[in-house]
């Protein structure tokens, strides 16, 4: 997508402990200090020491942006081996940077100068050299690289400064000084090589919504936790969901609010089934192994009307699959992962800011419907690095609770049935309101003994619906163009930004097209989707799993036909991809015989 | 021998009971289980313990998993939670950390304890998590209709175990023992009065306190743990048992031909609440910054 002003990606790839990631991290805290909207995924090995290859991607753009571009404007490579099959993704004029004074000779093809395209412009640098004359050590190739693209694209160095004395502010302060030293070196050497004209860095827009904050899906979701009044966390590690209770096990002590490390995933929302039964916004997150083994709890947190939250982090599966690449092929676990018929409340974010919002909203959510909500992101959502614009009101404090009022002489009734399907919930400590809850089906009272298991289903999945309409809560919302249009894009989760992009795209080529997001995957803003289908010829349903799980969702509950693009490519979704499959639906629309000679979807 | 024995009435034993207040904590659902199970004198010892602790029914809760024993929730009148085979440790561990101001009980069999339930036993009691847990043992799975279980004795008949059980049975209490519990006792279901004390005892313990009951079952065993059995087999505990002593509790836990009665071990230690307190505290000193910005 063309934006006016600022939009530049840039790229470094390198070998685990050359300090790629890091290297990306300061440049996207640099560039959202600036006041410029930032993007950033990095991808690594899951080896934690090794040779694995990882490359760090961020886009810095003057306008909103809602995913990676697909080709790279400035790529620096601190391994060749491993930078050299990403060097096709530097669009034409783009600059790749590289050492070009190596300290031992390479095969024939085994320097990236050889690979370079003519219409990409190579910087060579020697770049090893530059660290040791720096700082008596090549450790700081990374900061030497980082302070070479600043001079070459005349990117002013106060706020790299800043961040690097942030970043090594617990280490001793030799550690910032050397690696200050590195960058000015590299800056020095950057200014005076002939410019890269063709990509400019503008000046960043005036910030109109307050401070923008750099932070994760995961780093989203703590801090939307944290301002909800999270109260008790539990947790088991499993990668992508890890970080959060990383951040979790730092801030919630500081907050009055109590954080364990169980020793499983059933333990992790047992606890945390146990301490929502006691009253308290508890918490869990993992990743689809991880929900796999929650799901009998799960159900019992449904049938004893339970409030909790539970965030999944989708990565590849099924099984140990692909701990360190993104996919969405979870989602029939979420919504549907249990044995009977255990309605939930299944929320999937579609961007960094979403994360924010949905986590500050779910406790109340879950304690409004006394149901377990499932915040389910994947792993580009929980690693890539968004700016975000935090509330800074207390917007979601936990509103005072209103005890349930009994009647005197009647005993209680926990599962009252009512017209709104809610019963009003006692919590331990309440007097005269002893009840017991159980998995058991049961009957108003909560007893196992002449139970009304049709009503209490029905009340279960009643209550739910009016989740769809929550106040506050974005649960699904269409983008483009209004009314009737050809091609409509339907999406879910973090794949919705390379939707909206391919989109914005199609438009601009003049084809009639509309994108939908859905946030809320159970239950399914049904109206609106069917108001959403009316207004398009054909639906599109882009998504990272092989089998169509929302297309089947969606299509299953509205009986309508969806044309599918399901990729397993172990990487986000490509906008080229999805824009390719609109043209072609488009001119299908428009052209019906030639649709029909070609066989159609 | 001739001596005149007072009568009982009916009425009068009836206004004691109600006037020793223990009735209040029993809930209007009469209990499920088969005439004569052990199970009703551990119904029993708990209220009357809760009575003797003058504990209010709003601030107890008793978490119990699947199976005989865990029906133990609904037969009570305080709040209850009845949950899934083998999870009352973590719920009730999740129930406590919610609301430090409850006292949690945790009930369950010996298969929901030490079958599906036993990777949870070694955290709740290393943790020190402030709360009782009731095992009733009967070494048998009852609600399946009879069953084996990882307590039953070697060479025990069940519908599982046709020809015979050859796993050897587990010891509950070097188990617990071995975990870091910082209580742990042993008690009858033939001896109530001796039970309610040693429930008692077991939950002023601040801490993780393990109560092993042993009890019949007297529908699907004929034969190995009857009330005639376990009667001659079990003895209170020697009165020179130093129940600080580890070592000397864990080669008592040993003995299983004669299981002994009472208090085997305990020890004073910081409970998961308190621990937590601490991490706040140091929380509050430290202003640790989180990993990233």
């Amino acid at each position: 997508m063309n934006k006016a002003g600022t939009d530049i990606q840039f790229a470094i790839c390198g070998s685990a402990g050359d300090g790629t990631i890091a290297a990306g991290d300061i440049m996207k805290r640099a560039a959202a200090a600036m006041g410029f909207h930032v993007i950033a995924f990095d991808v690594y090995p899951p080896e934690i020491r090794g040779f694995g290859k990882c490359i760090s991607r961020i886009r810095v753009s003057s306008e909103q942006a809602y995913s990676l571009k697909e080709q790279t404007d400035v790529f620096v490579s601190l391994n060749d081996g491993h930078a050299i099959p990403h060097v096709g993704e530097v669009r034409d004029c783009g600059a790749v940077i590289y050492d070009d004074h190596l300290i031992a000779p390479v095969p024939e093809g085994g320097h990236i100068s050889a690979h370079v395209r003519p219409a990409q412009i190579p910087y060579g640098l020697p770049i090893r050299q530059v660290s040791e004359q720096a700082t008596n050590s090549a450790r700081s190739r990374n900061i030497v690289v980082l302070g070479y693209v600043a001079g070459l694209l005349d990117m002013p160095p106060e706020p790299f400064h800043k961040v690097v004395n942030q970043k090594f502010a617990t280490k001793p302060p030799a550690v910032a000084e050397a690696n200050i030293k590195a960058f000015d070196a590299g800056f020095e050497v950057g200014r005076k090589v002939f410019r890269l004209d063709d990509v400019e860095v503008g000046s960043a827009p005036e910030a109109d919504r307050g401070e923008a904050v750099m932070m994760t899906g995961n780093g989203a979701i703590a801090r939307g936790f944290l301002e909800a009044g999270i109260q008790s966390y539990f947790g088991y590690p499993i990668t992508p969901a890890t970080s959060i209770m990383e951040r979790l096990a730092v801030e919630l002590p500081k907050a009055g609010g109590r954080f364990l490390q169980t020793e499983d995933e059933i333990s992790a929302i047992s606890a945390t089934i146990g301490a929502g039964f006691a009253g308290s916004r508890a918490a869990t997150a993992t990743s689809g192994p991880g929900l796999a083994l929650m799901t009998e709890m799960l159900g019992l947190g449904v049938m004893a009307e339970v409030p909790a939250v539970i965030v999944c982090s989708q990565r590849g599966g099924p099984s140990t699959g692909l701990p360190t690449k993104t996919e969405q092929s979870d989602l029939n676990l979420a919504v549907f992962g249990g044995s009977g018929d255990a309605p939930r409340i299944v929320i999937a974010p579609t961007n960094v800011e979403g994360c924010y919002r949905c986590a500050g909203m779910a406790f109340e959510i879950a304690e409004a419907f006394q149901v377990p909500v499932i915040l389910l992101i994947d792993l580009y959502l929980s690693n890539r690095y968004e700016t975000v614009f935090p509330s800074g009101r207390n917007v979601f404090a936990p509103k005072p609770r209103q005890a349930p009022e009994r009647r005197e002489g009647e005993e209680y009734k926990r599962f009252a049935l009512t017209e709104s399907h809610i019963s009003p919930r006692a919590l331990p400590g309440d007097p005269d309101m002893m009840y017991t809850a159980t998995g058991l089906e049961h009957n108003e009272l909560g007893k196992p003994g002449d139970v009304l298991h049709m009503k209490m289903n029905a009340k279960r999945h009643e209550k739910l619906k009016p989740a769809t309409r929550y106040p506050g809560l974005t649960t699904c919302k269409r983008f483009g163009a209004e009314g009737k249009v050809d091609v409509g894009i339907l999406g879910w989760g973090s794949t919705f930004g390379e939707i909206l992009e391919a989109m914005f795209e199609a438009q601009e080529e003049g084809i009639s097209c509309s994108a939908m997001k859905v946030v809320m995957l159970s239950p399914l803003p049904e109206e609106e989707l069917r108001a959403f289908f009316d207004d398009c010829e054909v639906v599109l349903v882009p998504e990272l799993n092989y089998q169509g799980q929302f297309a089947n969702l969606v299509s299953g509950a509205l009986g309508r036909p969806v044309v599918r693009l399901d990729r397993t490519c172990a990487t986000p979704m490509a906008v080229a991809d999805i824009l390719a499959e609109v043209r072609r639906l488009a001119s299908d629309v428009n052209e019906p015989a030639h649709a029909a000679a070609g066989g159609g979807a | 021998m001739n001596e005149r024995v007072e009568p009982v009435y009916l009425e009068e034993k009836l206004e004691e009971i109600r006037a020793d207040g223990h009735l209040r904590y029993r809930s209007r659902s009469l209990p499920t289980w088969c005439p004569g199970c052990g199970y009703f004198s551990m119904a029993d010892g708990l209220t009357v313990a809760l009575n003797r602790l003058g504990l209010d029914n709003k601030d107890v809760v008793v978490v119990s998993g699947i199976g005989c024993a865990s029906r133990f929730p609904f037969f009570v009148n305080t709040y209850g939670f009845h949950t899934l085979h083998g999870r009352v440790l973590p719920v009730a561990t999740g129930v406590k950390i919610g609301n430090d101001a409850l006292t949690v009980i945790a009930v369950g069999g010996d298969g929901d304890a030490f079958a599906i339930g036993a990777g949870h036993i070694p955290h709740a009691a290393r943790r020190n998590v402030d709360m009782t847990y009731l095992v009733f043992d009967n070494g048998i799975y009852g609600l399946t209709k009879g069953q084996t279980s990882p307590t039953s004795a070697l060479g025990f008949r069940t519908s599982s175990t046709p020809y015979e059980n050859g796993d050897m049975p587990l010891n509950p209490l070097l188990m617990l023992l071995s975990y870091e519990a910082s209580w742990v006792g042993q008690a009858y279901a033939g001896r109530p009065h001796h039970l309610t004390d040693m429930i008692t005892m077991a939950i002023e313990h601040k801490g993780f306190s393990f109560l092993r009951i042993l009890s019949p079952c007297v529908t699907f065993d004929k034969t190995d743990n009857t009330y005639r059995n376990l009667g001659m087999k079990v003895r209170d505990i020697p009165e020179d048992h130093d129940p600080s002593d580890r070592l000397a509790a864990m080669a008592l836990a040993m003995e299983e031909d004669h299981p002994a009665l009472g208090l085997f071990y305990r020890e004073d230690r910081d409970t998961l609440g308190e621990v937590m307190q601490d991490a706040a505290r140091k929380a509050q000193a430290m202003n640790l910054a989180p990993k990233g910005l």
